[in-house]
């Protein structure tokens, strides 16, 4: 009996182990710098439209924060600063991003 | 009307008839296509109302972007958007239809583009159902134009065609009124030649001449049998017909009595199998133009000491000679008016005509058998 929880239990610990990955990442820094992260992946999605093209962009940028290559208008860089490089590896860094996609999926907002 | 005139006029208004029945559906269906597609264009008027009031809405989602978002639903539409890839985001359609501007035959779908992307929505498909009233109406009214149209142009056509064969008419009434007249005025002189020929002969008062006189008296004959034949046709109407018990045996035996001098002349042997008392019921000029007609012309076209033979019984009338014959393809043109399979020998092809006519007349049965070069046999059956 014991087995057969744990081994239902493995996925949702899964993407608990996850969410917890994207919450360290990136949005804990959000949270304590005021970064708006749905004001973020709004104008993603304004500007981008697909997922895949949201991914690249913010692949992109995270691996060459510039305010040129930012989603964000210049005069928001009057306030903030320009975020530090990231120190993650390609393949974390993508999970994170699409965790973070998922998080705020529009498919599962529209009703 | 005339024959020739009702087949000239039934072709001319078969000719104006389709021409302008072709026509007129030609422009109908253009007249239809276009105020059809002006009717679907103001109806797609309404899908771009209803794709602003989407955006808008749209907008004011991306805008609040909360835990949930409630799609703009506008009643009697249906949409549905999709991302820069075209991939679904959402939909109001039970199953999405394919992303593209068409008219199906129930329904308008039109595609819009959004930017910037709300909601990541890159395209609006909007569709509705046809509002099918006013084509209803388009189409009652073209069917009534249609009919009013036909039958005017069926009137006008009738007028026109009278016009068109007025002048054939004339011409035809001209033409039948010199032959009545020409007819007319042939019937006293043959007849004077065959009642003085006749008396030559019961009073022998020409014994040195017998053969001309009996060449004349061929001739007269067949120049009166002609008169006969351009009679019966210029003033063959039902209401000189006296429809009586003709002992049809005692007639064909009188009229191969006319004939005699034909057939001594072309030594032709005849063989008779007449049974007595065959009583039919028809008018007596026509059974002598039936029979006249069918032994002149066994007589015309048969050789020279051929041989005829006649069988009449309570079935049918049989005439069988040894002449010339029919090509097969000549034998059903032969009934027609002025048709002669053979110009060797003298006549207007009414022969055969006038016998068709009067076998149609009573509803008998005509049966023409030919080998060329070996016989012709006409059968005629009387009616049960």
């Amino acid at each position: 009996m014991e087995k057969v929880i744990f081994l239902l239990l493995i996925p949702l610990l899964g993407i608990y182990a996850n969410e917890s990955e994207l919450e360290k990442n990136c949005l804990k820094c959000h949270e304590q710098n005021q970064l708006p992260s749905k004001l973020i992946y709004k104008r993603y999605l304004l500007k981008y439209s697909t997922p895949t093209n949201i991914k690249n962009a913010m692949f992109n940028y995270i691996k060459n924060p510039d305010p040129k290559n930012s989603i964000m208008p210049p005069q928001f860089f009057l306030k903030f600063e320009i975020k530090k490089r990231l120190d993650l590896d390609d393949e974390t860094l993508k999970r994170d991003i699409e965790l973070f996609i998922k998080k705020y999926d529009i498919k599962k907002r529209l009703k | 009307m005339l024959a020739s005139e009702k087949k000239s006029l039934y072709r001319f208004l078969a000719i104006y008839l389709i021409s302008t029945f072709l026509l007129f559906s030609l422009a109908v269906a253009i007249f239809y296509k276009s105020a059809k597609k002006h009717i679907i264009n103001s109806q797609k008027k309404e899908l771009n109302i209803a794709a602003q009031n989407i955006k808008n809405k749209l907008r004011e989602l991306h805008q609040s972007f909360d835990e949930v978002l409630i799609y703009p639903r506008i009643k009697n539409f249906e949409s549905a958007i999709y991302d820069l890839d075209k991939n679904l985001i959402f939909s109001t359609f039970k199953s999405p239809p394919p992303l593209k501007n068409q008219v199906t035959k129930d329904r308008i779908y039109k595609v819009y583009r959004i930017k910037p992307y709300y909601l990541g929505a890159a395209y609006l498909l909007v569709s509705k159902e046809i509002d099918t009233a006013p084509i209803i109406f388009l189409q009652k009214n073209i069917a009534i134009f249609m009919l009013v149209g036909g039958f005017v142009f069926l009137i006008l056509g009738l007028f026109l065609g009278k016009l068109f064969i007025k002048p054939m008419k004339e011409s035809l009434q001209e033409k039948n009124r010199f032959i009545q007249d020409a007819t007319h005025e042939l019937n006293t002189p043959i007849s004077t030649i065959l009642t003085n020929i006749e008396l030559i002969e019961a009073l022998g008062k020409c014994q040195d001449a017998k053969e001309e006189l009996k060449r004349v008296e061929i001739a007269s004959k067949t120049l009166s049998r002609i008169y006969e034949d351009l009679a019966y046709i210029s003033f063959n109407t039902n209401l000189y017909k006296k429809v009586e018990d003709i002992d049809f045996s005692k007639l064909l035996k009188e009229r191969l009595l006319y004939f005699k001098s034909f057939l001594e002349a072309k030594d032709i042997k005849v063989q008779t199998d007449i049974k007595e008392n065959i009583i039919i019921k028809m008018d007596r000029n026509d059974a002598i133009r039936l029979i006249d007609n069918l032994l002149s012309n066994a007589i015309k076209y048969n050789k020279p000491n051929g041989s005829l033979k006649i069988v009449l019984d309570e079935n049918e009338f049989i005439i069988e000679d040894s002449g010339i014959g029919i090509k097969k393809s000549d034998l059903s043109k032969l009934t027609q008016r002025f048709i002669r399979a053979n110009s060797s020998e003298g006549g207007f092809g009414l022969g055969l005509n006038i016998v068709n006519e009067i076998v149609k007349r009573y509803n008998f049965e005509l049966k023409i058998d030919s080998i060329v070069n070996k016989g012709t046999k006409v059968t005629i059956k009387w009616k049960k």
